[in-house]
């Protein structure tokens, strides 16, 4: 009698496995849906933050950061838009993060990746960087950030140069940026400056994405930059302006136009900067 | 000399918040005499087990005195000479045997030397040497019993004080008490004890008193005992009597 | 007296060690340490300050989980089961009771925490081993500067148990008012903080009487937000010895003077 009693038990677990196995793979498949529709998630503001954490303010602080980043990665896997609210909640969060640790790094990397390049938010970017400035004072590279956010993005090469300055006094801080200080407040918006501040983020960062992205960009700049010193060759010997940028290479200044890795057309400005139609930006897939 | 005197002791205590006070302990006095062994028996919530209580200072009486060896419990430096076993005593569960006689040893200021031969003699003496190594968690309600009695007799107190010592224990059990308690009487000590099994009481006491509702309702002699023993009284059917009279009158009845 | 406090303290530690609970708080501590080692890949730059915070973190709450569950119990069940009749019938004064449980308390978190920290330790030298670029704010004497205050944290909270016990004879009561203290303790100064701020800027009437009620409270309560050297253990942050000896004192202090009440308290009470 027992035996069929155990036999029971045992056909029952056998039925209700996959009833279970149904349920596991298609609860997580619904979750997966649902984060993809969702917009933003609910932020707890810093003050309660800080109380709420009862004395584990870093590890929450940590926590709040994965967060983001699986928020951000997700949106990139799924290959959705960023919108102007997502930025919102990012700037907002990092806040978060900033106020509960204002000492931890990893927040203000990724507020200089994201924020600047891709969502052109670059007062709010400085705004966040400067926070940690103050509290991270022995670290050459958040004024270094600013600086370059000023530089690039806020064409105010005079500020930028300042920020550049203040990283160069700072321990640790490369040799060359006394020189490129200097070189900022002298040349502006010369491309070549571009180029060795490219140089140093792509040694800075080691995010594959981020990578191919500065790769890119450097490519272009460094492009731009050998447009412009030809340029700059050629109104110094023949004491007369192009027509056209292919002037450049019947001349024999350039052995050929480098291409726009943005696939935008070049142009030249009165100071003999070069540009592209492009802006630089990827093209909107 | 009376080892222990207890004076007009009352104590009362409210069971809820609603409810009216009991009075467990209701002018009770009685002297214990040095060397004697003193039963104190009753039918149950008698206040035998608050007496005790009183009696080391666990609780303090609402009016009345105790006093031992001539000193009131309440300034509490009695106690060096004190042993005392409660009913159903509950021991720190995961130490030994031998920790829990350390702790006893330290507790009263005992070098290693007489710890060690004491702690063997008693041992020996109630059958529980063996399980020295053993944890508490291990033992039976008898030795469990056994070892509440080596804790308490550790020190070589003069003064023991038991509440229930046999209660739970196979017959076996109960003659090693009985037999303990005997000894204790040889070597001087006073004990004062109280319980439910009027057979032992009555072999083992110089005196005995019944308690009821908290009062001391009958207390008998050794001549009154030495008649139980010889079998011309019953002390149960004295009990009975007494016990059935209801509330019985203040002080002893002669 | 000594003799007596010291053989009570070991006692109570024995209890509390040989108590199964404890390798379930263990397996706990293994679990968020394996977790670090697990999750550090997932950050960028800073893995220091997180390994640091977890770590710290894991020791901290273990030393929570012991306090409240088997520090209490510890304190109640000798008054539940009675075996305090069995103590006190030995030569122990109500105060030698009280501060022999206390350094038994003491011992059995001590003992919890430094296995925990061990453990601790060869995690952080492992992800240390595994990222080395990335542990640049990491210092080892300020690390061990944290967690000496997290014992200390937890040595307050088990003077707040003792005292607690002394008053009520229910360990339910004890642990909700031992949590309570500590909710109130570790988020004080954020709320006294952020008050004073908000009363300099903006209205100030409202606010006045929250404010003298919370600087009350904090007479009363410890700030246990004193005692977290956590972020400057993540970020390797420097130290001043004023700060730690003022800290110690406060601790030290505040502890003295709770098992003094709690003797006091318990000189009245009565044991049936």
């Amino acid at each position: 009698m027992s035996e069929r009693f155990d036999s029971k038990w045992w056909l029952l677990i056998l039925l209700v496995l996959p009833v279970y196995v149904f349920f596991q793979l298609g609860s997580w498949e619904q979750r997966g849906r649902l984060r993809c529709e969702q917009t933003v998630g609910f932020l707890v503001p810093s003050q309660y933050s800080r109380v709420l954490a009862c004395g584990y303010k870093g590890l929450l602080a940590d926590f709040q950061f994965l967060r983001i980043l699986t928020f951000f990665g997700d949106r990139s896997t799924n290959q959705q838009p960023v919108t102007a609210q997502d930025w919102d909640y990012f700037r907002d969060s990092i806040d978060v993060i900033t106020d509960l640790d204002p000492y931890f790094y990893d927040p203000y990397v990724l507020t200089e990746g994201f924020m600047t390049w891709e969502a052109g938010r670059y007062q709010e970017a400085n705004a966040l960087l400067a926070k940690g400035a103050q509290y991270r004072h022995n670290d050459w590279r958040l004024p270094y950030f600013i600086g370059f956010n000023n530089f690039f993005f806020l064409k105010d090469y005079a500020a930028g140069a300042e920020y550049i300055m203040v990283a160069s006094r700072l321990p640790g801080s490369p040799g060359y940026l006394p020189t490129l200080a200097a070189r900022l407040a002298y040349y502006g918006g010369k491309s070549q400056t571009a180029v060795l501040f490219l140089k140093q983020m792509l040694a800075e960062n080691n995010d594959d994405r981020m990578k191919a992205r500065l790769q890119m960009r450097l490519q272009a700049l460094e492009n731009a930059a050998q447009i412009e010193e030809a340029l700059q060759q050629f109104r110094n010997d023949k004491k007369r302006d192009i027509s056209a940028l292919s002037d450049l290479v019947t001349a024999g200044y350039l052995d050929n136009l480098p291409e726009d890795p943005y696939g935008g057309e070049w142009g030249v400005l009165e100071n003999g900067r070069v540009f592209s139609t492009s802006k630089f930006v990827e093209p909107k897939k | 000399m009376s080892q222990i005197i207890l004076n007009s002791l009352c104590k009362s205590y409210s069971p809820g918040l609603f409810k009216k006070r009991i009075q467990a302990v209701d002018g009770l006095s009685l002297k214990v005499s040095s060397g004697s062994v003193y039963g104190l028996v009753g039918p149950n919530g008698a206040g035998k087990s608050t007496t005790i209580r009183m009696l080391l200072n666990l609780i303090r009486p609402d009016r009345g005195e105790v006093t031992i060896n001539d000193q009131s419990v309440a300034s509490g430096d009695f106690l060096h000479d004190v042993g005392y076993l409660p009913e159903n005593p509950y021991l720190y569960d995961h130490l030994t045997l031998r920790e829990l006689l350390q702790f006893a040893g330290r507790a009263c200021g005992m070098s290693s030397s007489p710890f060690s031969s004491r702690t063997q003699e008693l041992t020996s003496q109630t059958g529980i040497a063996h399980a020295l190594s053993r944890k508490l968690r291990t033992f039976s309600k008898g030795m469990r019993q056994r070892a509440g009695l080596c804790f308490a007799l550790l020190h070589d107190p003069g003064l023991v004080v038991l509440d229930e010592p046999m209660s739970g224990l196979d017959p076996l059990g109960r003659k090693m008490v009985c037999d303990l308690i005997l000894d204790l009487k040889q070597q001087g000590k006073t004990i004062f004890f109280c319980s439910h099994i009027l057979s032992d009481t009555e072999r083992l006491c110089d005196q005995i008193a019944i308690l009821h509702q908290g009062r001391l309702i009958r207390e008998f002699s050794i001549e009154d005992i030495k008649s139980f023993r010889a079998g011309e009284r019953c002390l149960e059917d004295e009990f009975v009597a007494a016990v059935g009279l209801g509330s019985g009158q203040r002080g002893s009845i002669k | 007296m000594m003799q007596r406090v010291w053989a009570l303290a070991l006692v109570t530690c024995k209890e509390g060690i040989r108590d199964r609970s404890l390798y379930g708080i263990f397996l706990f501590a293994l679990f968020v340490l394996g977790l670090n080692i697990a999750v550090a890949g997932f950050f960028m730059r800073d893995l220091g300050k997180v390994t640091v915070d977890m770590n710290l973190a894991a020791l901290s709450f273990a030393g929570l989980l012991l306090v409240f569950f088997i520090c209490i119990n510890l304190m109640a069940k000798d008054i539940d089961k009675k075996t305090i009749h069995l103590v006190l019938s030995k030569p122990f004064s109500r105060a030698e009771y009280i501060w022999g449980k206390y350094f038994g308390l003491l011992l059995v978190v001590l003992f919890a925490q430094v296995i925990v920290l061990l453990f601790s330790c060869g995690t952080v030298a492992y992800v240390h081993g595994m990222y080395p670029n990335y542990f640049a704010g990491f210092h080892w004497p300020v690390f061990f500067i944290a967690a000496f205050f997290i014992y200390l944290q937890q040595a307050l909270l088990c003077a707040i148990v003792v005292f607690f016990s002394s008053i009520t004879s229910t360990s339910f009561i004890t642990l909700i008012f031992s949590i309570a203290s500590y909710i109130v303790g570790v988020s004080l100064e954020e709320v006294v903080f952020y008050l004073r701020t908000q009363a300099a800027s903006q209205d100030v009437v409202a606010s006045l009487q929250l404010q003298r009620t919370l600087e009350t409270v904090s007479w009363l309560v410890p700030n246990f937000a004193a005692f977290d050297f956590k972020i400057e253990a993540a970020h390797g942050l420097a130290l001043e010895w004023s700060r730690l000896a003022m800290t110690c004192g406060y601790g030290i202090s505040y502890i003295i003077v709770l098992l003094v009440l709690a003797s006091i308290i318990f000189k009245r009470r009565e044991f049936n």
